[in-house]
């Protein structure tokens, strides 16, 4: 049953698992989605016995800290953290909030839910002169979802973007409006990938009126319903990003983060990616030590290991998503390709750039508007 | 008497393990589709709410949807399953266990690959493409993929083995006296075969459209791997509400209305294998 729950879950989200394998041209989202099931599968009994058994319990997405990192951990401090794995972040809040979210030391919320989970009373408070965060980069500290980052230090990140084929959309997009613009065309119509995270279908809309989609406003959510439903024609598939539907040409124009799209580029080099203006989302996966964690001491010792500069520069590498250090572009080994995508770009200014935060009381509408547009586009 | 307590006592062995795995979990839920959501939790209550928006103009579409997509896919099935299954009962001779072991060994395999399979067969540029450009049936790129046709093909390919295991099952039960018969007094045989196999297997048909309409009627996985996610499913809608609207309240109300109509669909198929007994007794007495 976690297994099927694990599966359907990761069918539903923007990310079947949040690690982009460096270089992996290869990797379809078969492989990623076969890892991501059977990782849920594995790894689904954490238990409360940390202090026994000299276990560190995490609770992450799957394939989300190298293994080499993680063994030179274990050798260091004599302690093997034990993995359980999710593939959305309503899976680690629904689980947190239950009985069966007891036990784990380290869980690593997207910055949407930090609220929200923090909120239930389900994260510590950080003793912040316990961690060094002088070496990470400072833009990703203190942010709306986490002020004065009260519960989590950031882990990774990622953006918001658009992969596209010049030739099809027959010019550049910088921005969102340009994104819905070339959609219409006929060369792109019907060859295009959205996400079937609400808030990254519906906030693009928000944005091209220049409204902020952390608003309260129920009304300009609603707002958005009649222009993406009429553009939900255009859209071929809300389902998992693939980079060989983008190699092929199936695909055009697609909603992505920058892994996923430099996993295309690395296929199809003619592929250009942008982070559409007037803004897009930053998220920001982050640490957090789970509320009553068998062992707190060791969380703390895992987190400033995480944190050290070998392991940060290791970590980016494994993922293919940044790290928190600052100044980790320049720390990169020499061999790694497109190494710029891995940060979004020369151009991306992470100040510029804007985190979802989940609020119960707008959510379900954005997932009206997400229902009804996946709705339109199959009618 | 002291058979009748073993009976009992092994009988409430199954009775027990489906009262705590599915009547507990479906009593929580009816529970629940009575009640106000909150984000992630539910205030018990009675509220008909819920009853409302799940059958609101939305989530009745998409449940007239789902319901003629499970009952024309289930449809096809049947037709696609009746010939293999008629030639398996009545045609393989001593290759019976072998034909029966070519139509079960993919039904082995887990659905996630037998989907994901037929998601790089149907890809652009995939190999059924290539077939058809080489053979001169295509020439632009093939788009079904992401498409209701590539739902219904997925659907189709994976719930056939269980219409047609249902329907040989049950043409292998017609007695061979009775087709005797049929031809003795003059039939010819396409009269034979719509007069007298088709009407006994009807229990078959029953059983495979209700193997097939059941859980067509709740299939996740298909429609979101071949379908592109386009074109709300009943059971996407009900785990967005679970899953990312945290609202279990609309989606136990949402549930209950889908048992209802499995109810019913079973209740309509039920009448119709009312015949089953009958065949299996006539071979018994011949």
């Amino acid at each position: 049953m976690s297994t099927r729950t694990g599966v359907d879950s990761a069918l539903l989200t923007r990310t079947v698992s949040r690690r982009a394998v460096l270089g992996a041209a290869a990797l379809t989202p078969v492989a990623a989605f076969l890892a991501a099931c059977s990782s849920t599968g594995s790894g689904s009994s954490a238990t409360a016995s940390a202090k026994l058994t000299g276990q560190l319990n995490i609770y992450t997405w799957p394939d989300y800290f190298s293994k080499d990192d993680l063994a030179a951990y274990a050798k260091k401090y004599g302690v093997t953290p034990k993995i359980s794995t999710y593939t959305d972040s309503n899976t680690l809040f629904t689980k947190l909030n239950s009985a069966a979210g007891a036990g784990y030391d380290i869980v690593v919320p997207s910055s949407g839910w930090v609220k929200q989970i923090a909120g239930k009373g389900l994260l510590e408070e950080l003793d912040l002169d316990r961690l060094n965060l002088k070496n990470l980069d400072q833009s990703l500290l203190n942010r709306n979802y986490d002020p004065h980052n009260k519960y989590t230090i950031p882990k990774d990140w990622g953006l918001l973007g658009v992969v596209y084929d010049p030739d099809a959309t027959g010019g550049e997009i910088k921005t969102w409006q340009d994104f819905f613009d070339a959609g219409a065309k006929p060369a792109v119509s019907g060859r295009i990938r959205m996400t079937s995270a609400a808030e990254e279908t519906v906030g693009p809309a928000l944005w091209v009126q220049g409204k902020d989609w952390n608003t309260k406003n129920l009304d300009d959510i609603k707002g958005t319903e009649d222009f993406l439903t009429g553009f939900a024609k255009h859209v071929k598939t809300f389902s998992a990003f693939d980079a060989n539907a983008m190699a092929s040409g199936a695909i055009v124009l697609a909603q992505a983060n920058q892994a996923y799209a430099r996993n295309a580029i690395l296929l199809n080099p003619k592929l250009k990616w942008v982070v559409p203006g007037p803004t897009s989302e930053l998220w920001v996966d982050s640490f957090a030590i789970a509320k009553n964690a068998p062992d707190i001491e060791r969380a703390y010792q895992f987190l400033r290991y995480q944190l050290t500069p070998t392991v940060q520069v290791n970590e980016t590498v494994f993922l293919g998503y940044p790290a928190s250090l600052k100044g980790l572009k320049d720390k990169l080994p020499s061999n790694v390709k497109e190494s710029d995508l891995i940060f979004g770009g020369p151009d991306v200014d992470l100040d510029k750039l804007t985190s979802f935060v989940v609020d119960p009381e707008t959510y379900p509408t954005f997932q009206d508007v997400q229902n009804k547009v996946q709705a339109a586009a199959g009618a | 008497m002291r058979r009748n307590t073993g009976d009992h006592v092994l009988a409430a062995v199954p009775l027990a393990w489906l009262a705590v795995l599915f009547l507990v979990p479906l009593g929580f839920t009816l529970v629940y589709s009575f009640g106000t959501s909150g984000f992630g939790s539910v205030t018990l209550g009675f509220s008909l709410d819920n009853y409302a928006q799940a059958l609101g103009p939305l989530y009745l579409q998409t449940f007239l949807r789902t319901l003629a997509f499970a009952v024309g896919t289930s449809i096809a099935c049947l037709l696609f399953a009746y010939p293999v299954a008629y030639a398996i009962a009545r045609r393989s001779g001593r290759f019976t266990v072998v034909a029966f072991a070519l139509i079960l060994v993919p039904y082995l395999a887990s659905l996630l690959i037998r989907v994901m399979s037929w998601q790089i067969l149907l890809a652009q540029g995939g190999p059924l493409e290539r077939i058809l450009r080489a053979v001169g049936l295509l020439r632009s790129p093939l788009t079904v993929l992401d498409s209701l046709p590539a739902v219904v093909i997925g659907t189709l390919a994976v719930y056939l083995p269980i219409a047609v295991i249902a329907l040989t099952v049950v043409l292998d039960r017609i007695p061979p006296e009775v087709v005797e018969a049929s031809q003795d007094l003059g039939a010819r045989p396409s009269s034979t075969f719509w007069t007298v196999i088709v009407p006994l297997s009807r229990p078959g048909v029953a059983t495979a459209a209700l193997l097939t309409t059941v859980p067509m009627l709740g299939e996740l996985v298909i429609p979101v791997l071949l379908g592109g996610n386009k074109g709300l499913f009943l059971a996407q809608a009900i785990s967005t509400q679970y899953a990312q609207s945290q609202n279990y309240a609309l989606g136990s109300a949402m549930v209950v209305l889908l048992v209802i109509a499995v109810g019913v669909i079973v209740a309509l198929l039920v009448r119709l294998t009312r015949g089953f007994d009958a065949a299996g007794a006539e071979r018994g007495a011949g």
